[in-house]
């Protein structure tokens, strides 16, 4: 009856060094659909205002998913691997599930605007396609959910170094 | 332990399972009035539109059920409680015995006091036989009493049918629970526009035929049909509870761990009267993820792990043919009646529309229609978060600084509201 609550890979972004250059929504369309076609990315490349930076949005699988639960067909499934997916024989494109997600991150696809998400690329022996193709930048890195925490609070403990080192007078002498 | 849960909906299912994959040997057993293993009411109008096949509304079979260890009681209804002997009596005459009694049989329609409603040819689709009946009726032209979801669902499940549709309602505009007249005007042009008629401000005064359905007359008119669906709203099933001494107020009262008054007796789903997450007002949002996380409350409780219920969420989504809409939190109706500055922020680009009501520099509602409506769960987040709309406004520097000052999705929440100049 176990049934998993939270994936085994996690897409792990680093934002910063996102330049924007949307490798990755090529690839994931290729390995989904076969031809490049970034709008039927379950990735996406969400530029910030006045373009002071890019962020890569995806499918988090939430442990405790939000569109699990509004999906009127459930016809949103969590993967044997913990990805949550939409099962497109159910899915009525509704959009419920991209109207609840903190991140607004279901892509609707331009066919039939049923949503499509991030399945980490299930049974790809080389791993998750974007992850590949955004090697020069490395924004993205395939990572065991216990290895999120450790490297996102070391990224985030050098940015915040570098925004908010306290003034000099302040330093705690040692 | 016996726990005996009233109702096989998503409630008693999300109990009835929660318990087993918690690790729960307890002896189970599911009262259900209906014949079916547990589906989804909100599959129904997408099955009636044929948008999907029937099989597609089912959570669970039957087999589901035996495999967990569950007994699954169908066709008998629960009609009294008996608290101190602690048995539960059915319309077939029978008992059933509990150490823990779980109510979640929901809602039932309102139903109106309209001069030939029992007329063949009206109908309901809150339940799965209803909406079969309503698939195998053969028609042509339907009203639908009541706009609000279910309402605008079942017109438009019916068109897709080849139906003439028309929506009467009698408040001024249509979806009144969910959008302030601006959103729902917007709305009902494009229900018109495809093909739906919106009556807004009417009511129905009775439903005439001397057999059968033959018209439906307003305040305003007479309209001929020969199918009437009723959706006029769901309420609380309280009864049940009275039988047993349990306060009731809208619905069904509870603690915070969802148990009722009488110790060892539960009530989740549409049957209970909550509180809001956000605001913590009395609350009764008749929706399924409430129900879903009311039942976990109840599962861990059941478990013996004290769990408080946060509160429920308003949520929904207003979708027809190309039209995609989203409402959350309180409409500006709804906060008319509470003290405080209000602030109305809205957007418009072509057709799409977003508005959002702040109180107090804080979000408390928004609506949105087409491309603003998918970038809903931001505003979620921070009217959940409680995110100072004015420190935003005034702090409008770091909507546009370097990208780790500001979280990005209170970045993209000040391009969403208009703040970033
Ligand atoms: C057409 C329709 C569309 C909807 N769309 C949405 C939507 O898009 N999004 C959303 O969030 N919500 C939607 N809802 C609401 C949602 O379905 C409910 O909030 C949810 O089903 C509540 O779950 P529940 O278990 O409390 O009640 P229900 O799912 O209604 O289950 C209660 C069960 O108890 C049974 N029962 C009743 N009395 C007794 C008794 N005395 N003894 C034994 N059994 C009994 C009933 O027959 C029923 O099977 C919709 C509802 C309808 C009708």
């Amino acid at each position: 009856m176990k049934e998993p609550s939270a994936p085994n890979t996690l897409i792990h972004v680093i934002a910063e060094r996102c330049s924007g250059c949307r490798r990755c929504e090529i690839a994931c369309s290729m390995v989904h659909c076969g031809i490049p076609t970034p709008q039927r990315s379950r990735i996406r490349i969400l530029p910030l205002p006045r373009r002071t930076g890019f962020i890569p949005v995806l499918c988090q699988a939430c442990e405790d998913a939000p569109c699990l639960k509004t999906c009127p067909m459930n016809a949103r499934l969590r993967t044997a691997e913990g990805a949550v997916v939409t099962d497109e024989e159910s899915c009525i494109g509704c959009r419920a599930c991209l109207y609840i997600c903190p991140y607004g991150a279901p892509t609707v696809s331009p066919d039939d605007g049923k949503t499509l998400t991030c399945d980490r690329c299930a049974g790809e022996p080389g791993g998750p396609w974007c992850v590949a193709a955004c090697r020069d930048c490395g924004a993205l890195e395939a990572v065991r959910p216990e290895e999120l925490f450790v490297r996102g609070s070391r990224a985030a403990a050098r940015t915040l170094r570098h925004v908010w080192s306290p003034p000099r007078s302040r330093r705690c002498a040692s | 332990m016996r726990i005996l849960i009233i109702g096989n909906g998503i409630a008693g299912g999300e109990v009835a399972f929660g318990l087993r994959r918690a690790g729960s040997a307890d002896e189970i057993t599911i009262l259900s009035a209906e014949e079916v293993p547990e589906y989804d009411p909100c599959s129904l109008p997408y099955f009636l539109g044929r948008d999907v096949p029937r099989p597609r509304v089912f959570r669970r079979r039957f087999e589901d059920y035996s495999s967990a260890g569950i007994r699954l009681e169908t066709g008998d209804a629960a009609v009294a409680i008996d608290p101190q002997a602690r048995r539960v009596h059915t319309s077939s005459g029978r008992e059933y015995a509990f150490d823990r009694l779980v109510l979640a049989h929901g809602g039932s329609l309102f139903v109106p006091p309209i001069p030939g409603i029992d007329k063949p040819g009206v109908h309901r689709c809150k339940q799965l036989p209803e909406a079969d009946r309503l698939d195998r009726h053969r028609g042509s032209a339907a009203v639908v009493i009541g706009s609000g979801a279910i309402g605008i669902e079942a017109a438009e499940a019916l068109k897709k049918r080849g139906y003439a549709v028309t929506v009467i309602e009698v408040m001024d505009w249509i979806l009144p629970a969910l959008f302030d007249p601006e959103t729902a005007g917007r709305l009902k042009r494009r229900l018109e526009r495809c093909g739906i008629a919106a009556l807004t401000g009417e009511r129905v005064l009775r439903i005439e035929g001397t057999q059968a359905v033959a018209a439906v007359v307003t305040d305003r008119r007479t309209i001929a049909c020969d199918t009437v669906v009723l959706a006029t709203g769901i309420v609380p099933g309280v009864a049940l509870a009275r039988t047993a001494g349990i306060e009731v107020g809208r619905g069904i009262r509870v603690n915070e761990r969802l148990e009722t008054r009488v110790s060892g007796i539960f009530a989740c789903g549409d049957c209970v009267e909550t509180v809001d997450a956000c605001t913590g007002e009395d609350a009764m949002f008749q929706l399924k993820h409430n129900a879903i996380e009311q039942a976990r409350i109840v599962v861990r409780n059941l478990r013996g792990e004290p769990a408080a219920y946060p509160g429920a969420w308003a949520f929904a989504r207003a979708h027809f043919f190309d039209t995609h809409a989203v409402s959350f939190g309180k409409t500006t109706r709804a906060t008319q009646c509470e003290l405080g500055q209000l602030e109305i922020i809205e957007r418009e680009a072509g057709e799409d529309y977003l508005r959002v009501i702040l109180k107090e520099g804080i979000i408390v509602g928004g609506q949105a229609i087409g491309r603003f409506a998918d970038a809903a769960g931001l505003l979620i987040g921070a009217m959940w978060r409680r995110e100072s709309i004015p420190l935003l406004r005034a702090r409008r520097e770091l909507l546009g600084g370097p990208p780790t000052a500001t979280p990005w999705t209170t970045r993209k929440l000040g391009e969403l509201l208009g703040l970033t100049g």
